[in-house]
């Protein structure tokens, strides 16, 4: 066998048991040896040459990446699952025809639709949507995210929420986690607009809090502009309820300026 | 002073609207004087010498274009040949080729090779004059290989087809005139075609992105447009949104030489853009390509149209009835009418049906994950509704008049309705203790500005269409120019 294959599947077995242990200190210094060692390898992407190892190569290779993805979230770095995401993702595309699927494939992919959704990056959320078949639609890992998604955009925050119980792997937890923080900020944003003035009591249980001093916390950091008054939180101010009755006059000879500039082109 | 400036408005429309009138009718005019040009000779051809004819005309109004650079020439001598497209026939091209090339050159042999030989073989030997001199013009090679590939396309043989455009994309690498640029257009046009039709297009990106950047280094403008659709189409064909986007943007700015390739970019950029969720972009694309796109290609029509009624309810509006009443459309767009009738009516559970019913022309349009982003807006059109027609309501009986099936009902449809208020769609405002819906009354739409925005967008309308009528007017000179100075 290959001395170069050799020395990377055992620095990934030394990587696999530090995984095991928790030990993240040890699991990145290996894995930064790791994607030194494996750029010695010329059959892995961009390049794809035909070696007499290439489908061990890339399957180690995916093996590797996967791992790394785990990691990322465990040790909660987003960049760092975006980096390994983009390396990954060519094992999956490109070299599909030519590798047995990996079972991680579903997993990860939900995962990755799960942190769009997490930083708001709907239109990506989307575009990486449409990559995918019919049959990895159905999958319970991509349904879970997608599920997700409409929930999320039709307000159905509850739902949102009671999604946590039923995560399909416990990756997800973190990100979960994080959608919960987002999720309340939404509610917050929306109820100011749609109340006019709420209870505390009421509005502990709308935003989620389980005790009034901690909704008291979130209100003072994130919207001082709510009033609290008589154990009522009044967003009166927050509204500008007077509609502007002037006429926007720059507005109007900005645009008739316009108008004569285009129909002194015409005559 | 407001009263003032609608009349002045109302003026200065009609006269935008009298003068894209006339620059149609000038538009008009001018199609059906090229109409006339084109010789009679071509309606009557029935028999196979006739076409043989018609070819070496073609041939020598190719020739012609040729020495004088004349880009009009080489326009006419392809439309000419699109209509002669059904009479192709294995001999007639034997026949031709014979004609225009040098038999036993390499050229010959190669593009024979392609043809299969049939029995009239002797006949066709009869009138092989092969009088041509020994110099083959480049658009003349150019314009056999399109036939044959074009015959191998329509005889359903892809493979050979493959083959073909391959080995002419290779021949003609090094051919350079504004002519032949026209030529290599559509070669690469049914290069893809072939490559498509057989299934595997993955296979020539690299060489798309190569002939790109050799056309672009060359200016080879018409090849440039050409291919950068085809790698769009590329692209999109397999769902890789973000390259397309990516390259898409950063490509040289469409400059629109020819109609055909012009709707066909914005079809693929109101694609990208819907998929990307910036749905207004999207949709004056996909409306602008629906108009610009010529009346017989009905396929390619109803496709845009597709595209757009799902835009328009991604933005909650409601498309025009017309849409689905356009001649030779209605069948296509049935399933989308019935979407948008469910739509209409805002109710969740009809709309179900309509995606369940029609869920197999859905995913082979490919737009059913489209059309589960329209789920939320359906509620939200049900929820428009009802705070319309009540003044107030209980949120128990908003849940159960939108069919909404969750666990936590109330409490969602809370949720829900809040986050319609937030984003604009209703104005009202919501009352916890009691679980009440309070509906503001609906003040007079014509006390406020929106009329005049209204207006306004629709001046702007009119005069970019005027505007963009006028360049449309003005390109062709501007090419013939630019053909006799290279």
């Amino acid at each position: 066998m290959d001395p170069k294959i050799t020395e990377v599947s055992q620095t990934f077995e030394r990587f696999k048991a530090a995984f095991v242990r928790n030990d993240f200190d040890t699991c990145t210094r290996l894995l930064s040896q790791l994607k030194v060692l494996l750029t010695a390898f010329t059959s892995l992407p961009p390049l794809f040459q035909e070696t007499s190892n290439a489908i061990h190569e890339l399957t180690i290779a995916r093996d590797i990446y996967e791992h790394a993805i785990v990691l990322s979230v465990k040790m909660e770095d987003q960049d760092a699952f975006e980096r390994d995401f983009f390396q990954l993702k060519p094992y999956y595309t490109d070299a599909r025809g030519r590798l047995p699927a990996s079972p991680q494939e579903y997993p990860i992919l939900g995962l990755n639709l799960l942190r769009l959704l997490v930083q708001n990056r709907i239109a990506e959320f989307h575009t990486e949507l449409e990559l995918l078949s019919q049959s990895a639609l159905d999958n319970p890992c991509i349904k879970h995210a997608v599920e997700l998604e409409q929930s999320f955009m039709e307000g159905a925050y509850h739902r949102v929420l009671s999604a946590r119980q039923t995560v399909p792997d416990a990756t997800y937890a973190y990100f979960m986690d994080l959608l919960a923080k987002t999720v309340r900020d939404e509610i917050a944003g929306c109820s100011e607009k749609a109340y006019d003035r709420l209870s505390t009591s009421d509005a502990r249980q709308i935003l989620l809090f389980s005790s009034d001093k901690e909704l008291l916390q979130y209100v003072e950091k994130e919207h001082p502009e709510w009033e609290i008054k008589d154990g009522f939180i009044i967003f009166q101010k927050v509204k500008d309820s007077v509609p502007c009755k002037e006429i926007p006059s720059l507005q109007l000879i900005t645009q008739t300026l316009s108008y004569a500039r285009e129909l002194e082109r015409i005559v | 002073m407001a009263l003032l400036v609608v009349i002045l408005s109302v003026f200065y429309i009609a006269m935008v609207v009298v003068w894209v009138s006339q620059v149609f009718f000038k538009m008009d005019d001018q199609e059906v004087k090229v109409q006339h040009q084109s010789p009679p000779s071509v309606y009557d051809c029935s028999a196979d010498p006739s076409v043989l004819q018609d070819l070496k005309e073609v041939a020598s109004l190719i020739e012609g274009g040729a020495y004088t650079s004349e880009v009009q020439k080489i326009y006419r001598a392809m439309r000419l040949t699109m209509k002669l497209r059904s009479k192709l026939k294995a001999s007639v091209l034997s026949a031709f080729l014979n004609y225009v090339l040098t038999s036993g050159s390499e050229v010959h042999t190669r593009l024979s090779s392609y043809l299969p030989q049939d029995r009239h073989d002797s006949q066709v030997h009869v009138e092989t004059p092969a009088t041509e001199s020994k110099h083959l013009l480049p658009e003349l090679e150019m314009f056999c290989y399109l036939l044959v590939l074009i015959f191998l396309i329509d005889q359903k043989k892809y493979n050979k087809a493959k083959a073909c455009s391959s080995e002419s994309i290779v021949r003609l690498k090094s051919k350079n005139s504004i002519t032949a640029d026209v030529l290599a257009s559509r070669l690469y046009f049914y290069y893809s075609l072939s490559f498509e039709l057989a299934g595997d297009l993955a296979e020539i990106r690299g060489n798309l992105l190569a002939l790109y950047r050799s056309a672009t280094i060359h200016h080879n403008k018409f090849s440039q447009e050409t291919l950068l659709n085809l790698l769009l189409r590329n692209y999109l064909h397999y769902h890789l949104y973000d390259q397309a986007e990516k390259f898409r943007s950063k490509a040289h700015h469409f400059k629109a030489l020819s109609n055909q390739q012009f709707c066909r970019y914005l079809l693929y950029q109101g694609k990208i853009k819907t998929i990307q969720l910036e749905y207004t972009d999207a949709k004056d694309c996909l409306l602008q390509a629906a108009q610009k796109g010529p009346t017989i290609a009905v396929g390619f029509k109803i496709q845009c149209n597709k595209w757009a009624v799902i835009v328009h309810l991604l933005l909650g509006e409601i498309p025009e009835r017309t849409i689905f009443t356009q001649k030779r459309m209605e069948k296509a767009l049935r399933p989308y009418f019935e979407l948008t009738n469910a739509f209409r009516v805002g109710d969740l559970e009809l709309f179900r049906t309509v995606a369940e019913k029609f869920s197999s022309t859905f995913s082979q349009d490919r737009t059913s994950n489209l059309i589960n982003r329209v789920r939320h807006n359906v509620i939200r059109t049900g929820i428009k509704n009802i705070s319309v027609s009540y003044a107030r309501i209980s949120l128990a009986d908003i849940a159960k008049k939108l069919n909404l099936d969750f666990e936590n009902t109330v409490g969602d449809a809370e949720n829900i309705v809040a986050k319609a208020i937030r984003d604009g769609a209703i104005d009202a405002t919501l009352d916890h203790a009691n679980g009440w819906l309070v509906s503001k009354a609906t003040g007079d739409v014509y006390s406020t500005n929106e009329p005049q925005i209204a207006f306004d967008t629709r001046i702007n309308l009119c005069l970019n269409m005027h505007n963009e009528a006028l360049r449309a007017l003005r390109l062709p000179r501007g090419l013939i120019n630019k053909g006799v100075a290279t």
